[in-house]
């Protein structure tokens, strides 16, 4: 006989999570208390936030399935930001909540919420467990439509007696879904009209998103765009998909993307999108997003399709194997000659233009981090102006290289996330990357940091304001600064030094002009350090993130500099 | 009026997951039913939606895990009039008088 607690943890094993995130609580104590032996191992992090977020870090550079585990009540409803970012950016996550004891299920007992209920709209699917005969199945499907199809986030709800319930356990079960109904597929028909279409085209281009590098597409598609030679661009989390030397590869798109890459999306007459959601950062306004092209939209999740541009052919399925069906296509006929519309969208004239104003120093301090990171480094951007700069200077050909939360832009995200990586890889060099305001909003997993010794490299971006905030303030709302300024900020060297961490402070003057002897110094020995370090980087205040498209404009319509 | 058939398994949360997808997007839902069909169960939801609505609607519930099969269509005109009298049938909350009269008299 095995205690439900017990067959958690066995069931979790047997997918494959030996790695978990939590913090435990009054509803979820028989789970803790099953731990020591189970063979899972538990980091506890100071926020129940701060877990989510490390499964998530986890997952992104794993592929796995994360797991993030909380008590009932506040502890699940701390998780909700974290099940939100997954279900945005396709994380496989497995949520594990403690519950009132049946009996006291809609008594609004202590710690008792509906959390089934409240992120019915954010998971894939989830379960308030009934039975202690049920765990073993639930958890098997829990983890099966995390995984699969387009990835995201379940939850599964267990009241506390079915945790401390006994049954026969006979081992962990295998789920077997019912089959769908087949989406349509890369067949015959569908590789002639992408021809046909490629075959009209005078101005084809690219579009890499996040679903290229979670099929595990990248080499094919890399072979594709290697044959085609169009001009090629990423969305946020699209980056490292694409060779970064590739001579048609452009950058980023879209709010913050590079000239080139938005003005030959704009001028183009075919786009081919590759596991991209399309959404309003990366359009701008859609009435006028790629007005003359037709959409060839290669994606495995049917929902994403028309949501934003109606696209001309849908191909739905695994990009894995979709690419190929289309590339056998192509590579047995004749495709007309782009070179001159390469030439001219990935051209000098469109070249990026050195930065100037503000924002220049914390480029080039990027830049000089960058440049120093081994090949295989994971670099982790939390949310806002720094985001965006280490999106426009990140290049890198490391497809899980760069991890941020993209569609949900949620402060906060990249410390914890970090750790989950860093535990995920212990043997890479994880730069975090946070402004000064995200930095706060989970800066208690210093202490999560701290106690497992992980070498994680910390970068704050201290512009004292809510950077992104601000610069929208300034150039859309007459500089009305409301609740943007953070002048007051902490010494977050003395807060590092609070919990043992490794700190210093780098201003701004120091990579204006050519890097000091001195400062190339402490950039190596910040980066090669063994232990956890924090950098503070001051950076100017009224620093902006340009190119920058406006909310509603069309991409056409970037502000490249302020006036 | 859109008329919507919805074929789906009726685990946990199903129902409620097709119903969000209408009210995330402001949609009033002023037809929906809810039966056992066959071996499975089956929702029809009578929705006021664009024609892009109703292509996102389609492909989020497809999406939906225990979701079977969804077709769409206009309604036939008799099966709004019977039902918009539902509408108008009166106010809400029902009246005290129902639940007055099936209990005895208290004194």
């Amino acid at each position: 006989m095995l205690k439900g607690a017990e067959i958690v943890l066995r069931c979790l094993r047997a997918e494959g999570a030996d790695l978990v995130f939590g913090y435990p609580g009054g509803a979820i104590m028989p789970l803790y208390d099953a731990l020591a032996g189970s063979g899972v191992r538990h980091i506890l992090t100071r926020h129940e936030q701060g877990a989510v977020f490390a499964a998530e870090g986890y997952a992104r550079v794993t592929g796995k399935v994360g797991v993030a585990i909380a008590t009932s009540g506040p502890g699940a409803t701390n998780l909700v930001t974290g099940i939100a970012d997954a279900k945005m950016d396709s994380v496989p996550l497995v949520c594990l909540t403690g519950q009132v004891r049946s009996s006291l299920i809609g008594t609004d007992a202590f710690q008792e919420t509906d959390i089934f209920g409240l992120t019915l709209s954010l998971t894939k699917w989830s379960r308030l467990v009934r039975s202690i005969e049920e765990i073993p199945e639930v958890i098997a499907q829990a983890f099966h439509w995390a995984r699969s199809g387009r990835p995201g986030p379940v939850l599964i709800d267990l009241p506390v007696d079915m945790l401390k319930a006994a049954m026969d356990f006979r081992g962990p079960v295998k789920f077997h879904p019912h089959p769908k109904a087949a989406g349509a597929h890369a067949d015959a028909a569908f590789t002639d009209t992408a021809l046909a279409l490629l075959q009209k085209a005078r101005k084809p281009v690219a579009l890499v998103g996040a679903g290229a590098k979670l099929s595990g597409a990248v080499k094919v598609l890399r072979a594709l765009l290697d044959d085609l030679q169009i001009p090629t661009f990423a969305t946020v989390h699209g980056l490292g998909a694409v060779r970064k030397d590739a001579p048609y590869y452009l950058g980023m798109v879209g709010m913050h993307g590079t000239r080139a890459a938005n003005m030959a999306l704009h001028e183009s007459d075919l786009l081919l999108v590759f596991g991209a959601r399309l959404d309003d950062r990366v359009t701008g306004d859609p009435s006028r997003f790629a007005p003359n092209a037709r959409v060839l939209h290669f994606e495995i999740d049917p929902a994403q399709l028309d949501r934003v541009r109606p696209c001309e052919l849908p191909i739905i399925g695994d990009l894995a194997e979709t690419i190929p069906a289309v590339h056998h296509k192509i590579r047995r006929s004749s495709l007309p000659n782009w070179n001159d519309w390469r030439s001219l969208a990935c051209g000098p004239d469109r070249a990026e233009v050195d930065p100037r104003g503000f924002a220049q120093p914390t480029k080039r301090f990027l830049d000089e981090l960058f440049c120093r990171l081994p090949v295989d480094s994971v670099v982790v951007a939390d949310v806002g102006q720094h985001q965006m700069w280490a999106a426009q200077r990140y290049r890198s050909s490391s497809p899980r290289g760069f991890v941020t939360s993209g569609g949900l832009g949620a402060m906060g995200f990249a410390l914890p996330a970090s750790i989950g990586i860093q535990l995920a890889k212990p043997d890479t060099t994880v730069l975090c990357v946070s402004g000064d305001g995200g930095f706060q909003m989970n800066i208690q997993e210093l202490a999560t940091v701290r106690r497992l010794g992980l070498p994680i490299k910390m970068v704050i971006v201290d512009n004292k304001y809510l950077g992104m905030v601000r610069q929208w303030q300034q150039l859309f709302y007459q500089r009305n600064y409301a609740e943007t300024d953070l002048s007051d900020n902490p010494d977050f060297v003395e807060i590092a030094k609070a919990y043992k961490i490794h700190s210093c402070r780098l201003h701004e003057e120091a990579v204006t002009a050519s890097l000091s002897t001195e400062t190339a110094r402490e950039l190596d020995r910040f980066l090669q350090s063994p232990e956890p370090e924090l950098l503070v980087f001051d950076c100017h205040p009224e620093a902006n993130v340009f190119p920058m498209v406006p909310s509603g404009a069309a991409l056409s319509e970037m502000m490249l500099e302020e006036d | 009026m859109h008329v919507f058939h919805i074929r789906y398994r009726n685990t946990q949360g199903t129902l409620m997951r097709i119903l969000n997808a209408a009210s995330r997007r402001a949609i009033d839902l002023p037809y929906v039913q809810a039966e056992p069909a066959e071996h499975t169960h089956k929702a029809t939801l009578l929705l006021d939606v664009n024609p892009k609505q109703v292509g996102q609607l389609c492909r989020d519930w497809r999406a939906i895990v225990d979701v079977m099969d969804v077709r769409s269509g206009a309604p036939i005109k008799d099966f709004w009039e019977q039902h918009a009298s539902w509408a108008t049938a009166g106010g809400h909350p029902p009246a005290m008088v129902a639940s007055g009269q099936a209990r005895p008299a208290s004194a």
